[in-house]
């Protein structure tokens, strides 16, 4: 039987926010095309789609293990389909020096295992500062993985992103 | 006439989107109440159909614009009302949405359909603010004298409890996480 968080996270996925989004190509769960199958839970494979940029992919895949889900924040990062691994950092998004874009894409903070962002889980249990220098980005129980999809959605299609 | 179905989002005011599943020759009315968004009878409610995105064809230089978003008839069918291409259906008391953007000391007014999303609204302000486009795009609205910063996919409809159809905003630079 699945798990109040698994079935919690099923029911969001099935929600008019995620539906939207998904029918706007802006993002999905991963489906036949890249893997067998989806991995065991708490973690998931979904995509997010990132603007037209050189020699760069239109899409990225990540993995988020969701455990606790939503009272707890997802936490994960970039992944590659061709590997099932994480994304090697080479062919991860980059973004203009100093911007937000790179720094929640950042490689060089706990080997890019997570998203620098108040909304990822491991992130924000390391910066308590966060919580009342960035208000409005604290994840609460409220928060779904929409939000977490359109800030990375919002990131990929910026004009500070610049491609691989 | 028989067809798909269509998978479509309806919006009402103060409350979370819907899906409700339609067949082409249903009458949005009929749709409206299955989804429990309307009862039967009830005719005092707007219906908008579509993502409105009138106000970022304004020109600079109009000061309080207005959108001219018109309701549809709810005897039509889904079909008829082409919401295989709108998709979104917006139920509200509110024909607009008055809204108002601070930044830097000034102002910015315009009265919105509520069929508008936060990424428009965003858009339009920056574009009213001449905010360089690169640089602009880190400035996002945070709603007046509180912490929350609505999704970009929200809409004005969503945000506003009548008999206030009104909301005012916030220009923000969005914060790059440090530490």
């Amino acid at each position: 039987m699945d798990k109040p968080d698994q079935r919690l996270f099923e029911a969001d996925l099935a929600s008019a926010e995620f539906r939207a989004g998904a029918l706007k190509v802006y993002w999905g769960l991963a489906g036949t095309d890249v893997l067998l199958k989806q991995p065991e839970w708490p973690l998931r494979i979904l995509w997010v789609q990132a603007a037209p940029r050189a020699d760069a992919p239109d899409r990225f895949y990540l993995q988020l293990d969701l455990e606790g889900y939503r009272t707890i924040s997802p936490t994960g990062t970039f992944w590659d389909p061709s590997t099932g691994s994480s994304l090697v950092h080479d062919k991860r998004p980059k973004g203009k020096k100093d911007s937000r874009c790179t720094k929640v894409f950042r490689t060089d903070w706990e080997g890019g295992r997570a998203f620098y962002h108040p909304y990822d889980r491991l992130a924000a249990a390391g910066h308590p500062n966060w919580v009342t220098e960035q208000p409005s980005l604290i994840w609460d129980s409220t928060h779904t993985i929409v939000d977490y999809l359109e800030e990375i959605h919002s990131l990929l299609n910026s004009g500070d992103y610049l491609g691989l | 006439m028989a067809g798909e179905a269509i998978e479509l989002f309806i919006h009402s005011q103060g409350a979370k989107p819907k899906v409700a599943v339609a067949a082409p020759h249903e009458v949005l009315r009929d749709v409206l109440v299955r989804a429990e968004v309307i009862t039967e009878g009830q005719e005092e409610l707007l219906v908008f159909v579509g993502e409105w995105e009138e106000a970022l064809a304004e020109p600079d230089e109009v000061e309080n614009g207005e959108d001219a978003h018109v309701p549809v008839d709810l005897s039509l069918t889904i079909e008829a009302l082409e919401l295989h291409r709108h998709r979104h259906v917006h139920v509200h008391k509110c024909r607009r949405v008055a809204v108002e953007v601070h930044f830097n000391g000034g102002t910015k007014r315009h009265r919105f359909s509520p069929a508008t999303t936060i990424a428009v609204v965003t858009q339009w302000a920056r574009k009213k603010f001449k905010l360089d486009p690169a640089a602009g795009a880190e400035y996002v609205l945070h709603i007046c004298d509180t912490t929350a910063q609505p999704r970009s996919s929200e809409h004005l409809g969503e945000l506003v409890k009548p008999p206030v159809c009104a909301i005012c905003f916030k220009l923000v630079k969005e914060i790059t996480p440090q530490g």
